[in-house]
């Protein structure tokens, strides 16, 4: 069926609504207006002006009062005698030291701008790149003149947040092999979930490991989830894993010629299947209000790719709703399997 | 042509390439894994939102664009001018005009309407009223409407009075893709379920309407069952956006499948009234889609960051890139739409159980239900 028309519903996805924190002490909670967990406080609104209460994230206490006001929207949350507000859509709040994927906005002389959908552009300076061969020295003036064969406007580049300035703008940098422009592959976004606090939610979660390579029927492929909430979903590169142990003193060798290409490989038809798959599932895992990470992502995959066989072999392959119907139908799936 | 999308896509040459390969596989594999080549985007509607307007529509995509039209008509005092019914009268013989007024009785009407009658005007978030997308989209619409010419005779009241019909289409979000097809959807919707206050007033008179709302009779009349005459119900006609990649058309393409179109068409359709095939075709536009304007990818070989040799002059690197074999490096695709594909693109449209039907009965399905 080409075309599926459904009558409008409460937009909000339940899922992530049933929260069973531990931490949560539901033994006095007097003078709290507002409980229900599918209420949303707004900006400005009084939570609560008992002054048994603490202020937590996204909270305000005005001068002399004891009143504690909300600044964003979203559910209000306790943990013992703190308040805290969690918005339901939030722009990523970068910290040192986390992996992200981001977008090269603007070109300036000595470094790139860099969409990472944090509240300001962060900044990627020159001299924080690898040259191609993975030379040691000191940028010049023609490496400034040749800024854009490294990126240009549009590229995208996974990348390490290095420093926060002042105004919590980020400087980034891409000096491991890791790190760099990203091709083979598509860009899947996340928008406003936001990172870490909102773990929650559907959305990337700060984890151990926020590259992985899945192994499917085609081939293998390579995640990356930013903590930003930017994913991509790549060939897996096979040079890359050849090279994987090599210390900065032989980044020579590491630092593939290819480093700042900007041209695809062949990837088979098989492989840009699946990398499409992964990347509408990971969509799909968004609107469902679920998190994303490599665990979930690995056991939806698996569902996706078993329910699909199994509906050719049924001849039945009408499922409504894209996505999302998918990723329930595994999740279902799942659920009754344990 | 109608312009291109003013805000610049900003996909990486890379992501366009892999979005291009994976596109022009057969079956082509979409952006969205889920969804075939002829799939629509699932989508949110309803009707009757806006209290106070003869018909409403409210339609929100998977992706968030949501669109609201409403539909106001207004009793306006016709210009006078000389009919071509008048002038038959002094010139054409006596016999030649009695027929003329025996067609007249039955077709209330006909012919009388003219296009100022409706006036439609799009609004757009972040935009100006004379900015070109809003002032294209608008006129794309009217002309659809206005294509079929059933819909402005419909308005006429009497030689001296005639509805107005101010169609507002409002875009409540930002245009991800280009929103001709949902603004079009929205449309379709309101009108067809407008309702026009009963006229109680007979022939010249001034009009005098039925105060009781009950009353109204649809501006697109609904006749339960089969007609006399066997012809089908009039609906508005609604535009579908199909594009082109390499062979395969993909029809309702998403902004990222936009991006590397190699030509975009909307397509207005209308059901047939009386013909062999389910739908009719009632215009047809291409829109300059917005991969002309992204920038090429540098192949490796001409990359001095990858080993290669930067080309000496523009006319050395135009020439190297005519001669590039290589696959992976992105090049915006040049020229129109082949015939055959236009021509395919109609077939798809307008055959039995084709997309034109499909949509123009989901969109009466969600009246019924």
């Amino acid at each position: 069926m080409p075309i599926t028309i459904l009558p409008p519903s409460a937009p909000i996805a339940t899922a992530h609504l049933k929260h069973e924190d531990s931490d949560e002490d539901m033994s006095d909670d007097d003078g709290l207006p507002i409980q229900s967990a599918t209420s949303i406080v707004t900006p400005g609104e009084t939570v609560t002006s008992d002054p048994q209460w603490m202020r937590g994230h996204g909270t305000y206490v005005p001068a002399e009062t004891t009143t504690i006001i909300s600044t964003v929207a979203g559910h209000l949350h306790k943990t013992n005698k703190l308040l805290s507000v969690q918005p339901l859509r939030a722009r990523y709040q970068p910290e040192i030291g986390d992996l992200v994927v981001g977008r090269i906005v603007s070109v300036q002389t000595k470094k790139w701008t860099v969409d990472i959908a944090a509240p300001m552009l962060a900044s990627l300076p020159l001299s924080a790149i690898n040259l191609p061969g993975g030379i040691l020295r000191r940028r010049t003036a023609v490496d400034e003149l040749n800024i854009r064969t490294f990126f240009s406007e549009g590229d995208l580049l996974v990348a390490e947040v290095q420093s926060l300035h002042g105004d919590n703008t980020a400087s980034l940098h891409t000096r491991s092999l890791k790190y760099g422009k990203l091709r083979n592959g598509l860009f899947t976004s996340l928008s406003g979930a936001g990172g870490g606090i909102l773990s929650r939610r559907g959305g990337v979660v700060r984890s151990k490991r926020q590259t992985f390579t899945l192994q499917t029927s085609a081939g293998e492929i390579d995640v990356v989830l930013g903590v930003n909430g930017y994913i991509f979903v790549s060939a897996h590169n096979k040079s890359k894993q050849d090279e994987k142990d090599v210390s900065i003193t032989s980044l020579e060798q590491g630092v593939s010629e290819t480093l700042y290409s900007s041209q695809n490989d062949e990837i088979e038809p098989g492989v840009a299947r699946e990398i499409t798959r992964v990347s509408t599932l990971v969509k799909g895992l968004v609107a469902c209000g679920r998190r994303v990470d490599e665990d979930m992502i690995v056991r939806v995959y698996e569902g996706a790719v078993d329910l699909d066989a199994e509906e050719k072999v049924m001849g039945s392959a009408d499922r409504a709703g894209g996505a999302k119907g998918v990723v329930e139908a595994v999740l279902g799936r799942l659920e009754m399997g344990g | 042509m109608a312009p291109n999308q003013p805000q610049q896509v900003t996909l990486s040459p890379a992501e366009l390439s892999f979005l291009r390969s994976t596109l022009v596989q057969s079956p082509p594999i979409r952006f969205d894994h889920t969804k075939g080549p002829k799939d629509f985007r699932s989508m949110r509607a309803e009707y009757d939102v806006l209290p106070g307007a003869n018909g409403s529509a409210r339609i929100a995509l998977e992706d968030g664009t949501e669109a609201l039209v409403g539909v106001k008509a207004e009793v306006e005092k016709s210009q006078r001018r000389p009919s071509p019914d008048a002038r038959g009268n002094t010139l054409s013989v006596a016999a030649g005009d009695a027929e003329m007024r025996d067609t007249d009785a039955e077709n209330h009407g006909k012919g009388k309407g003219q296009n100022s009658w409706i006036e439609t005007s799009v609004e757009i978030p972040g935009f100006r009223d004379d900015d070109p997308l809003p002032v294209f989209l608008a006129s794309m619409l009217t002309e659809s409407l206005l294509a079929s010419g059933e819909l402005k005779d419909r308005l006429y009241i009497n030689s001296r009075f005639h509805w107005k019909l101010y169609i507002d289409i409002l875009l409540l979000s930002p245009p991800l893709s280009y929103p001709l097809a949902l603004l079009s959807m929205t449309t379709h919707l309101a009108l067809l379920t407008s309702r026009l206050p009963a006229l109680k007033s007979e022939k010249d008179e001034d009009p005098l309407f039925d105060d009781d709302w009950d009353a109204a009779v649809f501006l697109y009349p609904k006749n339960e069952g089969k007609s006399l005459f066997g012809a089908a119900e009039d609906k508005p006609p609604v535009i579908v956006l199909a594009m082109a990649v390499g062979p395969n058309i993909i029809f309702d393409p998403c902004m990222e499948e936009l991006a590397v179109a190699d030509a975009v068409l909307a397509v207005a359709c209308a059901n047939a009234t009386s013909s062999s095939t389910r739908a009719r075709i009632v215009s047809i536009r291409t829109i300059d889609p917005p991969s002309h304007l992204t920038p090429p990818g540098v192949p490796n070989s001409m990359n001095s960051a990858t080993g290669g040799t930067v080309p000496a002059s523009s006319a050395d690197a135009l020439t190297q890139r005519e001669l590039l074999a290589t696959s992976g490096v992105w090049t915006p695709p040049r020229g129109g739409m082949k015939r055959a594909l236009i021509s395919q693109v109609v077939k798809i449209v307008v055959e039995e159980g084709g997309v034109a039907e499909e949509v123009i009965s989901a969109l009466q399905a969600i009246e019924l239900g």
